[in-house]
């Protein structure tokens, strides 16, 4: 298998990070977050090269610009320009007492980040630290080892941990989004990148229509939907990006749609064209009907589950347009949750439980809306020119992924739950849709 | 040759063009710079072309997109059908009854009925809206007389667009219900 390799790196990472923890005092917590809150000065320096040799692979850079996007995306942070940085990186120390504070509070920072690196042969340390300008103190220090090549995960893990610090939950930046794109040729086909845009993989090879990838919940394989080669009708596969092993779980006449695991990891549920109907079914892992949940005439589709596992959100025309559905999955029994607009689609539940965000078309333009799962009027999170669609929730629940034309063809973007800060995360040249965030990776 | 010198030439006027306006030439231009092309010789190769393609070109929408060809015609019509809707209007009810007709004459025949969707909306939606749209064709081609075994259907929801511009007239054609005759196959 030509694909097995390709995830041999992947797998060595996440056995070879290990992480020696120093923790220093922190108290900064929740000053950042909520409506009107002003976006945290900060900046970060390039890292010290404490080793012997040259900094050959760009690394004192590449770690620092990994650090400062993911706080620009995070959105509470402003970074502050490098060019505006006083002190010599390479000649001023990274440990309190090493450097001057001023140096850093004249240019407006008030937390700095600071580092460095030490590379012998292909094994790379790391040492980063969370600065408090304003009050001259330290508030986080870790030092990470591990490959020369595990430099991009390292500083995401540091950004996770300064997420942490401010916020008192660890930030996103260490996953993977799982989408469509058509750049590489006619058809779509499944991809699996990092969130910052490496370690691109292409699960999917086969000239054919492949759609809506979903990952487990334990972010080790992902479910897809893709017109077989020799039947005609689409079907669903589990791809496992551990072994690169694709097996057909769910295939026969008529649509096989969009499976998505339940949280536990012991159901599937998705969409199955049977007896000229199309309805939403409940699967075993193996992709054997375990029920049928829907019976309704009219267009059932979109299963999205609760972070509890006990209910389902999906899409209905039962009411003569399609409209988002919660289904309790003890008794069968399903409430209409959206009643403004024409058509609302596409629903995926929050982790946190609280809230659902959709599609929704708003005077002839497609827009991500989000309403609380017990009901209630839902908010328009996207106004950009454009359409935007195919919300997935980050691990956190704090941001949402979503594709957007706002720029001619659909790239995926990602932005705050309230729809703040939107960031553009690709541009292939082709359109990349149907995007789903991966869980932490360890 | 003389072709490539046109190019060439059209390249050149091109980029003169824009440096003299600083905006890409009016479509109208087009044919003035254009090459004159050996004409004569295309015309003669064309009634050649389709009638050699005619055998390879699949009818299916899908085996023809992995090809890169548009799908040879058939000999039934498409139908189509309103925005976000899969009744049959009018219309469609009409070429249904000649596509019946012909279903009848050519009893042997199978067909695979493909459900189409515009662009609009999302993907997963259009999937099933295309899937209900085949079934009403079916359904209504069976209460024509026309056995449900000839008969199976397939949904390409937006997938698979005839027509790629942002316009009501194009979104209209993709909109539709084709009918594909297939080859008797055994069940996979």
């Amino acid at each position: 298998m030509v694909r097995l390799y390709l995830f041999k790196a992947l797998i060595a990472f996440f056995f070879a990070l290990s992480l020696f923890v120093q923790s220093l005092s922190a108290q900064v917590r929740g000053t950042i977050v909520g409506p009107g809150a002003e976006r945290y000065p900060i900046a970060v320096s390039l890292l010290r090269n404490l080793g012997p040799g040259e900094d050959g692979g760009g690394l004192s850079e590449g770690i620092a610009d990994l650090i400062a996007r993911d706080l620009t995306l995070s959105g509470w942070f402003r970074v502050l320009d490098r060019s505006a940085y006083i002190e010599h990186p390479q000649k001023s120390g990274i440990t309190l007492g090493s450097f001057d504070f001023r140096d850093w509070s004249v240019i407006g920072a008030e937390g700095l980040v600071k580092g460095g690196y030490n590379l012998q042969g292909d094994e790379l340390t790391v040492e980063l630290r969370l600065f408090d300008v304003y009050q001259g103190k330290p508030i986080v220090g870790k030092k990470y080892t591990g490959k020369a090549k595990d430099f991009r995960r390292i500083a995401h893990k540091f950004a996770d941990e300064i997420i942490f610090q401010f916020t008192g939950t660890p930030g996103v930046f260490n996953t993977s989004i799982a989408y469509v794109s058509n750049a590489g040729g006619r058809f779509k086909q499944v991809y699996v990148a990092h969130l910052d845009g490496s370690e691109k993989t292409q699960i999917t090879k086969d000239p054919t229509i492949n759609l809506f990838p979903s990952w487990n919940p334990d972010g080790r394989s992902i479910l897809y939907s893709t017109y077989g080669y020799r039947e005609r009708a689409p079907g669903l596969y589990l791809f496992n990006l551990f072994t690169g092993k694709d097996t057909k779980l769910v295939s026969g006449s008529g649509l096989n749609l969009g499976g998505r695991r339940s949280p536990d990891g012991k159901f599937i549920a998705m969409t199955l064209e049977r007896q000229g109907n199309v309805d939403i079914y409940l699967l075993d892992q193996t992709g054997k009907v375990v029920r049928r949940l829907t019976e309704d005439p009219a267009i059932d589709v979109s299963p999205a589950w609760s972070p509890d596992g006990d209910r389902l959100a999906f899409v209905s025309s039962r009411s003569g347009s399609p409209q988002i559905y919660v289904m309790e999955l003890a008794n069968g029994k399903a409430r209409r949750l959206t009643y403004a607009g024409g058509y609302n689609t596409s629903p995926t539940w929050s982790p946190t439980g609280d809230k659902i965000a959709y599609t929704g078309r708003v005077s002839g333009r497609f827009h991500i809306f989000t309403v609380r799962a017990q009901g209630g009027d839902p908010e328009q999170i996207t106004f950009s020119s454009g359409d935007n669609e195919d919300p997935s929730w980050s691990p956190d629940g704090r941001f949402i992924a979503f594709t957007s034309n706002r720029s001619g063809r659909y790239q995926l973007y990602m932005m705050q739950a309230g729809g703040e800060n939107q960031q553009r995360l690709t541009g292939s040249g082709g359109d990349d849709t149907n995007p789903s965030w991966s869980s932490r990776l360890e | 040759m003389t072709g490539r010198l046109g190019t060439l030439t059209y390249g050149v006027m091109f980029f003169a063009f824009l440096a003299l306006t600083g905006c890409p030439p009016p479509a109208t231009t087009k044919p003035e710079a254009s090459p004159p092309a050996p004409q004569p010789s295309a015309a003669q190769k064309a009634p050649a072309a389709p009638a050699a393609r005619k055998s390879s070109t699949p009818s299916s929408s899908l085996e023809a997109a992995r090809k890169g060809q548009a799908p040879a015609p058939s000999p039934l019509k498409d139908i189509y059908f309103n925005y976000d809707k899969y009744d049959l209007k009018t219309e469609a009810r009409e070429t249904l009854k000649a596509n019946a007709d012909w279903l009848k004459t050519n009893a042997s025949a199978r067909v695979e009925i493909e459900g189409h969707a515009d662009e609009r909306g999302t993907n997963e939606y259009n999937l099933a809206l295309g899937a209900k749209r085949a079934q009403a064709a079916r359904d209504y081609l069976v209460t024509l007389g026309i056995s449900k075994e000839r008969l199976s259907t397939i949904s390409y929801g937006e997938e698979l667009p005839v027509c790629k511009e942002q316009n009501e007239g194009c979104w209209q054609k993709n909109r539709r219900g084709r009918f594909v005759i297939i080859s008797a196959r055994p069940a996979s």
